[in-house]
């Protein structure tokens, strides 16, 4: 029990970041819920329309079921890469005897390059003519029966958006991951090897359980980013061809900016604010089953 | 972060704009007594909100005059606010229109959306503002019809001209064995030929979905006219009907036999050009705001000499010329009726009376009679010729598409277009689904 002068200034130090954090983030979503219920077009007084938005939103709009598909699909091959890459150059870094800070740097690079210029290199990269550097590698290395239009085939350009986002944040969660794994003590892995416990082993039973609780919070931080995933897929390929790399968040913003239909996206925008909710409880729920079993 | 904010911005955007909405700008200056404001000229900053490039002849000429005009009105100024990506600029401008804060001018197309900000009083009414400041008369009557809405209203004025012509290479046509065509059925033939002949047929900026749009618009403009899209978006016409089948049919052909890259979805407008003015691809169909890249000596010499361009193709039994096809005027500028007064009207006059001479001495083509566009010293035979085919452009205009549909129903006609064309669709189910999605949407901004 903190004495009242301590109290008072724990009040005074979490007051003003949860009055700007009520400003900035909840008071934002308390409107898009209450624009969720009306038709508006920017134009003219919007209308009251109840949860019509929320049924178009469920039953009468296909769009929105392949654009909530496809950021499921995005989510997971991001987080694929990004806390399974992450965690094994992680782990990998123990393996180097110099260099580590000169690998971790250029494993951050991405992170900190603009998204802009990040798509624009995936656009050279996948691009056909002139040939990019995918399909210059396949048809190097005899592979050129594989080489296409990465971002124009409906059946690989979901996974083209998703593997700039994933390659992008990847060394942000591995400096993450590398750090707890730092703090994870010697002796514990040295006393396991001497009983003769292998690589896998030592990983599994000390070091992961260890880092336990860094890794849940790199892997609620890296979902919510990626269910917001927004600037590559926009700037790559604005959802095309077709719908075919939609996201619930190129969807919501032009179904607001581009269709003015500012009711209809705010539902979306509502969706979304949930969807990332339930992703958090689902991660919790999971680990405490797990937990307790 | 980006992410975060970007959402956090779109849900503060769309809330935001809802408690600025609602409130319409007052009195419509509609009347010719409206559009002369009486009162001092106030010299003040005034905006222009535009989407051309910030190296256009446009931007300059008027940065130009605008400076001419602050000499004279010390305390004027005119801030340029452009964002040539059309997309993004459309995003803006609709943003702020519906938060009430569009500035003095602003760019907008003819379309519903601007429909709906001229039914409400927000925008001057161009063809008064003209007659009043007595240039209404000196533009070719293409050029505003460019820019009026179904009804004939004007509410736009025009800066530019620029017929669409598809620019192609002779010797990659010689290469195929292909000449020019005389219809548009026999496009598809065409292509795959040239296709066979080691040859890209089309050059093709997909990113920007405008491009590939025009060419769903060709057919039905050649078998039923301009009234045809008129009819389409408000759900009167249909996709399905015998005009719409034949375009949607035509389209699948043109991507079934090879038209476009393999990769037309991703390329953006600069490698579409490139893809063209380097010798791979055979036909760009562009406007003749890139004469100086495809008609000046700015042109590779490896393909300067094989540049030529034919106008859209008829069809058998087509109700409009060969001398009719797209001919836009350009995107129109607006002006905002909320902060007309004697300074606006007055600075515009003065612009007005002078920018089409000096866009003309640029090489620019221009929506007015009675000036005569120079021929730029680096110019090719091509220039001329363009220009002489500007000045015989017939009266039916080929309207773009993507001004006309409402804004969602046109969203989804180019995402569908490229399906269509990438043969990931069947012409049934595009038929389908863009009859429905225009029956949905339409009535929100055509009653």
């Amino acid at each position: 029990m903190l004495p009242s002068r301590s109290r008072l200034s724990v009040l005074v130090f979490l007051l003003p970041p949860l009055l700007i954090y009520g400003i900035a983030v909840l008071l934002p979503i308390l409107q898009s819920l209450f624009l969720s219920f009306f038709s508006w077009d920017g134009t003219t007084s919007p209308t009251f329309v109840g949860t019509a938005n929320y049924v178009r939103l469920l039953v009468g709009d296909d769009i929105f079921w392949q654009a909530f598909t496809n950021t499921l699909i995005y989510v997971a091959i991001s987080l694929v890469i990004q806390i399974g890459g992450a965690l094994l150059v992680a782990n990998l870094l123990f393996t180097l005897t110099r260099g580590h800070a000169v690998v971790k740097t250029l494993y951050l690079l991405p992170a900190v390059i603009s998204t802009v210029a990040i798509a624009f290199l995936f656009q050279r990269i996948y691009s056909v003519q002139p040939e990019g550097l995918l399909n210059q590698l396949l048809h190097g290395v005899g592979l050129g029966q594989l080489q296409q239009p990465w971002l124009s085939n409906v059946r690989t350009v979901l996974a083209a958006v998703s593997i700039p986002e994933g390659w992008r944040f990847t060394g942000l969660y591995m400096l993450i991951l590398h750090a707890a794994l730092l703090a994870v003590p010697t002796e514990l892995e040295e006393a396991a090897r001497l009983d003769g416990a292998s690589r896998w082993r030592v990983f599994t039973a000390i070091r992961f359980p260890y880092i336990r609780p860094v890794w849940i919070t790199t892997l609620i931080m890296a979902v919510t980013y990626d269910l917001r995933g927004f600037d590559i897929p926009y700037l790559l390929t604005n959802g095309g061809p077709g719908q075919s790399s939609e996201l619930l968040t190129t969807y919501m913003y032009k179904t607001a900016f581009t269709s003015t239909d500012y009711g209809y996206a705010s539902s979306i925008s509502v969706f979304i604010v949930v969807e990332c909710l339930v992703a958090v409880a689902l991660i919790f729920l999971l680990l405490r089953r797990r937990d307790q079993s | 972060m980006k992410r975060f904010l970007t959402a956090a911005v779109s849900a503060v955007a769309i809330a935001a704009l809802a408690a600025c909405s609602g409130a319409s700008a007052g009195g419509t200056p509609s009347t010719p007594a409206g559009v002369n404001p009486t009162g001092e000229i106030k010299p003040r900053a005034i905006s222009w909100l535009l989407s051309r490039p910030a190296d256009g002849a446009v931007v300059k000429i008027m940065q130009q005059l605008a400076s001419e005009y602050a000499q004279s009105h010390p305390g004027f100024q005119l801030n340029l606010i452009t964002t040539p990506d059309r997309p993004s600029y459309i995003q803006k401008y609709e943003t702020l229109a519906a938060a009430n804060k569009l500035p003095e001018l602003f760019d907008t197309d003819a379309t519903p959306f601007a429909q709906k900000l001229a039914s409400q009083g927000r925008m001057v009414d161009a063809a008064a503002l003209l007659k009043s400041i007595g240039l209404y008369d000196e533009f070719r009557p293409g050029a505003l019809n460019y820019q009026r809405f179904d009804d004939g209203s004007l509410y736009m004025i025009p800066f530019e001209y620029q017929p669409e012509f598809f620019w192609y290479n002779k010797a990659l046509f010689s290469k195929a064995g292909v000449s020019v065509p005389t219809s548009l059925d026999q496009l598809p033939a065409i292509c795959a030929k040239l296709k066979a002949a080691g040859v890209t047929p089309i050059a093709l900026d997909g990113q920007d979905q405008w491009p590939l749009e025009r060419y769903i618009a060709y057919q039905p403009f050649r078998l039923a006219g301009p009234d045809y899209i008129k009819g389409l978006k408000k759900a009167d016409n249909l996709l399905s009907d015998s005009t719409g089948k034949a375009a949607v049919q035509w389209v699948s052909d043109l991507g079934s036999n090879g038209c476009f890259a393999s990769d037309f979805s991703s390329t953006g407008y600069a490698d579409a050009q490139a893809l063209f003015t380097s010798g791979h691809a055979a036909i760009y169909n562009i406007g003749t705001w890139e004469l100086s890249s495809l008609a000046t000596t700015n042109l590779s010499p490896t393909v300067r000499n094989d540049i030529d361009f034919f106008t859209l193709p008829t069809v058998a039994n087509s109700v409009t010329a060969a001398n009719e096809y797209v001919t836009s005027s350009g995107i129109g500028m607006a002006v905002n009726a909320a902060t007309y007064d004697p300074l606006v009207r007055d600075f515009l006059k003065y612009a007005l009376d002078h920018f089409f001479t000096l866009a003309a001495q640029g090489g620019a083509l221009v929506p007015v009679t009675g000036v005569t566009t120079a021929v730029p010293a680096n110019a090719t035979p091509l220039y001329q010729k363009a220009l002489d085919a500007a000045n015989e452009v017939g009266t039916k205009l080929a309207m773009p598409w993507d001004t006309q549909l409402d804004p969602t129903s046109n969203t989804r006609l180019q995402q569908e277009l490229v399906l269509l064309a990438q043969g990931n669709t069947t012409t049934d189910e595009f038929i389908a689904t863009m009859d429905s999605t225009i029956k949905q949407n339409a009535p929100k901004f055509f009653g």
